[in-house]
């Protein structure tokens, strides 16, 4: 049921191989009528006919100019993309359910281009002009259902500048590719131990602002909201702010074999301790069963602990 | 991206514009209250777009078609047929303005423009008319991108410089398609245009009738003749003639509309030549005795004028051979001579008391033609385009009281003379003479050459034509109408506007000819360029073609000429050059103008340092020109050619227009 597809897809890859960088070029693109085009023609026939039916030389001329000016457009809607450069920009991680940013840079060789549409067609299309000897970078969105290298293949690039009588498109592969992490899931701390090489360290201070829970103390105006005690407050205990020292103890370890129930549920559940403490700025450890990362703090740390979770078990897909 | 797109506001601009430029040249067939209607939809959907109002709610859609449909109805008296079909198509390209809110919409808004500019082609095809229709076209065309460019882009001149643009380029295919395409003939027949109010020969005559159509400066048709255009007096046109008299009427019989030819002999050599006619609303065509045209396209009546089955609507191109000196149903007396000598039971007394007399002292019927003629231009008779009322019995005032009338008044009652005299006539209404236009060697006939006169039948010799209007101002019809009226000054006296009542004026009548020249070729070369005009011409360049070769040659040509557009698009010779690249050639060729030239192989920075020392006053612009240049191209900085060609053109603003020569300074 599904050859034809898998045909195209074949035939594409032959066609426009997958590469960093491409220019569109007559192989590249291709380009039919739309819908509007065919209006267009059905319209130019009743004006041909009227043409006919009243022996109108003027009309004839009309009905002729027009039809000269779908051909006309055909050549000019095919070079609203024909030596157009995309190139695969970066990219920005999401979680779960986010949505992924994928950068695409477009650039002129010289023309301006105008109305490029760019895009999946299920999440629709971003439409950019190009000036002349320019260079446009368009940010792709994308909903993420899994966690893993989101490759979304074959983007969509086409134009229907500038009477949307045709459609010039193409479909290219620009090996982009956006990193998902798990979703994060709010749980208790896995009550893992310190990790075992820095325990006799732990009066170590491991630079500033490295924080540990003390106590409750009174608000006051400058205090984060996230601190705040949520749940004194419904008790009605007032306004108490989670006070945090900064402690020179020993920093918590991740242990994905702690925890309980499914691995995909450990993964968000780890994955929402590695924010949390990202996020407070408190070093930790992440043992996943492929290795142990850290303990260290930081936003690369942060990165390569979310990689590794967003990439746990999924084999030799981590080199991309 | 978004989920309806809306219409963006270049588009809209551009679709009020075409929505003007479209109705406007249907303004002269479209009621009144159209442009009511037009102004207040206008107006409505400006506001829509400046969030003001709201769209129309359903119901009130539903009530406002209805309405116009009503409109439509009692302002043309019926839903179908051209001119109601047309107020509707109007009525619905305004109303769809105020509904539409979504590029759908404003897409059938642009096509129902493309048919209203179709069918006020219906209504006028001049030249004028062809080429104004190019702007409401453009304009439909600018709305049509306008839809398509991002909401960005708000200036509307670089849009319709677009549309004008890719026009121009379809103009070379369309040409050839124009040249090219078979012409079929109507596959079925659909409601004309009515009566424009055309001024032209009715079919009865009025004694005052004629000298109606003596005040148009109208055109009735011109002639292109195959030789020379033969002397004016032999220049009688003939259209209808007139059999019946009522007492005050003279019209056609309804024998003359058989379609029976005549018996008539050619005699001396034959007059080709073309006529392009001008809608008269009438089936006759206009020619000179005895005229034989191509079978399909008319047909030679028994009364020996030429009629088609409809009438003439629409300008009408056909080819006639003509024999000045044909004799017509010379061999025996024809059946029809009854109904030429027909004449009312009474009135008129004392003129047919005179025809009596002057048939009994004359005896034969061609001296009796000569006595008469004798007598209108021996007697006071005097040729005026206002001729005093008559009574009752209109032949015997003319001709005894008041003896001043037009060609209609001369010939009625010549004719009736001879008849009361026993002699078979008829009057015969055409046109006569018609203005030679030197620039295209052509024959221009308008309303005012319009023209009665008489012809009688005698024995042997058949009908002769005879004008008794010539012997009583010979110059109207060696000359024409102006001359004779010189002494009155009435020629086109109420027509201030019309330029031939200027044709004194040396440059004026120029201007007018030429003008008058290009809108014949027009209507000769464009309008006419049917089926049978495009196989003689393509003939004539080509030899013969038969349908296959035609159709190939035309799809070769078109795809020649598309290449040579593509080529003209894409430049594929400036394809490797890059923006930045040639923006330093202009540079190079800047400083070239003012002798700085960069040696083969010299660097872009030596150059300008070269270039800096021998100009220091723009020694910074040089150099700030060349350390952008080298920071985009070779270190790959971000950053757009507009920022180069900018720093191109500060440049050129330090430069003086002309330097003095370097040798000078030095």
């Amino acid at each position: 049921m599904r050859i034809l597809p898998r045909f195209r897809d074949r035939w594409l890859l032959r066609r426009i191989p997958p590469a960093p960088s491409v220019r569109l070029n007559q192989r590249r693109i291709f380009i039919m009528p739309t819908a509007v085009g065919l209006a267009f023609l059905v319209a130019l026939l009743l004006m041909l006919l009227t043409a006919i039916n009243y022996q109108n030389s003027l009309a004839y001329g009309l009905s002729f100019l027009l039809g000269s000016l779908y051909l006309v457009t055909i050549l000019h809607t095919w070079r609203n993309l024909a030596g157009l450069l995309l190139q695969a920009g970066g990219t920005t991680a999401a979680f779960v359910g986010e949505q992924a940013l994928l950068r695409v840079r477009l650039e002129s060789a010289g023309r301006a281009y105008q109305a490029v549409a760019l895009g999946w067609p299920a999440s629709g299309l971003r439409l950019v002009d190009v000036a002349a000897g320019g260079t446009v970078e368009v940010e792709l969105s994308l909903p993420t259902e899994r966690r893993g290298w989101l490759r979304p293949g074959r983007v969509r690039v086409e134009s229907r500048f500038p009477l949307g009588l045709l459609v010039a498109w193409s479909w290219i592969d620009l090996e982009l590719a956006a990193l998902v992490y798990p979703q994060p899931c709010v749980a208790e701390r896995p009550q893992g131990h310190s990790a075992p090489e820095t325990e006799d360290e732990g009066t170590l201070a491991r630079g500033a602002g490295v924080d540990d829970y003390q106590g409750l103390r009174a608000w006051q105006p400058g205090d984060a909201r996230r601190r705040l005690h949520w749940k004194a407050y419904s008790r009605g205990q007032g306004l108490l702010v989670k006070d945090f020292a900064s402690l020179l103890g020993n920093d918590p370890l991740l242990d994905f074999d702690t925890l309980d129930g499914d691995p995909e549920r450990r993964l968000s559940m780890l994955c929402h301790w590695v924010v949390e403490l990202s996020e407070k700025q408190q070093p930790f450890a992440l043992r996943l069963p492929a290795g142990v990362i850290g303990p260290d703090g930081g936003q690369a740390h942060r990165d390569a602990c979310l990689r590794a979770l967003a990439l746990h078990g999924l084999g030799g897909e981590g080199s991309a | 991206m978004s989920v309806k797109p809306g219409i963006p506001r270049n588009s809209l601009i551009w679709l009020l514009v075409a929505q003007v430029l479209v109705i406007l040249p249907h303004l002269t067939h479209l009621p009144l209250w159209i442009i009511g209607l037009w102004l207040g939809c206008a107006t409505w959907r400006i506001q829509i777009f400046r969030m003001r109002a709201r769209y129309p709610r359903s119901w009130l859609k539903a009530l406002l078609m209805i309405g116009a449909g009503f409109g439509v109805y009692f302002s043309r008296g019926s839903l179908v047929g051209l001119e109601a079909g047309v107020v509707l198509l109007i009525a619905a390209f305004i109303l769809k303005l105020v509904e539409m809110s979504t590029r759908r919409d404003a897409l059938v808004l642009i096509f129902l423009g493309f048919f209203a500019v179709v069918t006020s082609y219906l209504f006028e095809d001049s030249l004028l008319a062809g080429l104004y229709s190019l702007l409401p076209v453009t304009a439909l065309l600018a709305a049509m991108i306008g839809l398509q460019q991002s909401s960005l882009v708000t200036r509307p001149w670089p849009t319709v410089r677009l549309a004008g643009s890719l026009l121009l380029q379809a103009v070379p295919l369309m040409l050839v398609l124009f040249l090219f395409f078979p012409r079929l003939p109507p596959l079925w027949s659909l409601p004309q245009a009515g009566d424009r109010g055309v001024t032209g020969l009715a079919d009865h005559m009025a004694p005052g009738d004629i000298a109606r159509l003596g005040r148009s400066p109208e055109l009735a048709f011109r002639v292109s003749f195959d030789g020379d255009i033969p002397p004016r007096e032999q220049l009688y046109w003939r259209a209808v003639t007139f059999e019946r008299f009522d007492g005050r009427r003279w019209s056609q019989s309804y024998a003359s509309h058989l379609p029976q030819e005549p018996e008539w002999q050619a005699v001396g050599e034959p007059l080709g030549y073309n006529v392009v006619m001008q809608p008269s609303g009438q089936p006759w065509l206009f020619a000179l005795d005895v005229a034989r045209v191509a079978p399909g396209q008319a047909q030679l009546m028994s009364d020996f004028h030429l009629q088609r089955r409809q009438p003439v609507n629409q300008p009408l191109m056909y080819q006639v051979t003509s024999w000045l000196d044909a004799r017509r149903e010379a061999v025996r007396a024809p059946e029809s001579l009854g109904r030429s000598l027909q004449l009312p039971e009474r009135g008129n007394p004392r003129a047919r008391a005179w025809a009596m007399e002057l048939r009994r002292s004359a005896q034969e019927p061609q001296a009796m033609v000569d006595a008469l003629l004798k007598h209108f231009n021996r007697q006071p008779y005097h040729y005026t385009l206002e001729p005093p009322p008559v009574g009752d019995d209109i032949v015997d005032d003319f001709l005894f009281e008041t003896r001043s009338g037009f060609c209609a008044h001369y010939a009625g009652a010549m004719t009736f003379v001879l008849r009361a005299a026993g002699i078979p006539a008829r009057v015969v209404a055409g046109y006569q003479g018609g203005e030679v236009n030197p620039a295209g060697n052509y024959l221009s006939v308008h309303q005012f050459d319009a023209h009665a006169w008489v012809e009688y039948w005698v024995a042997e010799r058949g009908w002769v034509s005879v004008d008794p209007t010539f012997q009583v101002a010979p110059e109207r019809v060696e000359q024409g109408l102006e001359q004779a009226l010189a002494r009155e000054r009435s020629f086109l006296a109420d027509q201030p506007m019309s330029l031939l009542r200027y044709r004194d004026i040396g440059w004026v009548n120029t201007l007018r000819l030429r003008w008058d020249s290009l809108n014949y070729g027009w209507q000769r070369w464009v309008l006419n360029y049917q089926g049978e005009q495009q196989t003689q011409m393509l003939q004539r360049w080509l030899g013969k073609l038969d349908a296959q070769t035609l159709g190939l040659g035309l799809v070769a040509i078109l795809g020649v000429l598309t290449a040579v557009l593509a080529l003209f698009l894409f430049k594929p010779w400036r394809r490797e050059t890059d923006p930045h690249q040639r923006l330093f050639r202009r540079f190079e060729r800047l400083l070239a103008r003012h002798g700085v030239h960069r040696n083969k192989g010299e660097g872009a920075r030596s150059f300008a340092e070269r270039a800096a020392a021998t100009l220091p006053e723009q020694a910074p612009a040089i150099l700030a020109f060349v350390r952008l240049y080298e920071a985009q191209r070779y270190a790959q900085l971000p950053g757009t050619t507009d920022e180069l060609s900018h720093s191109l053109r500060q440049l050129r603003r330090a430069l003086p227009w002309r330097l003095p020569k370097p040798a000078g300074r030095s």
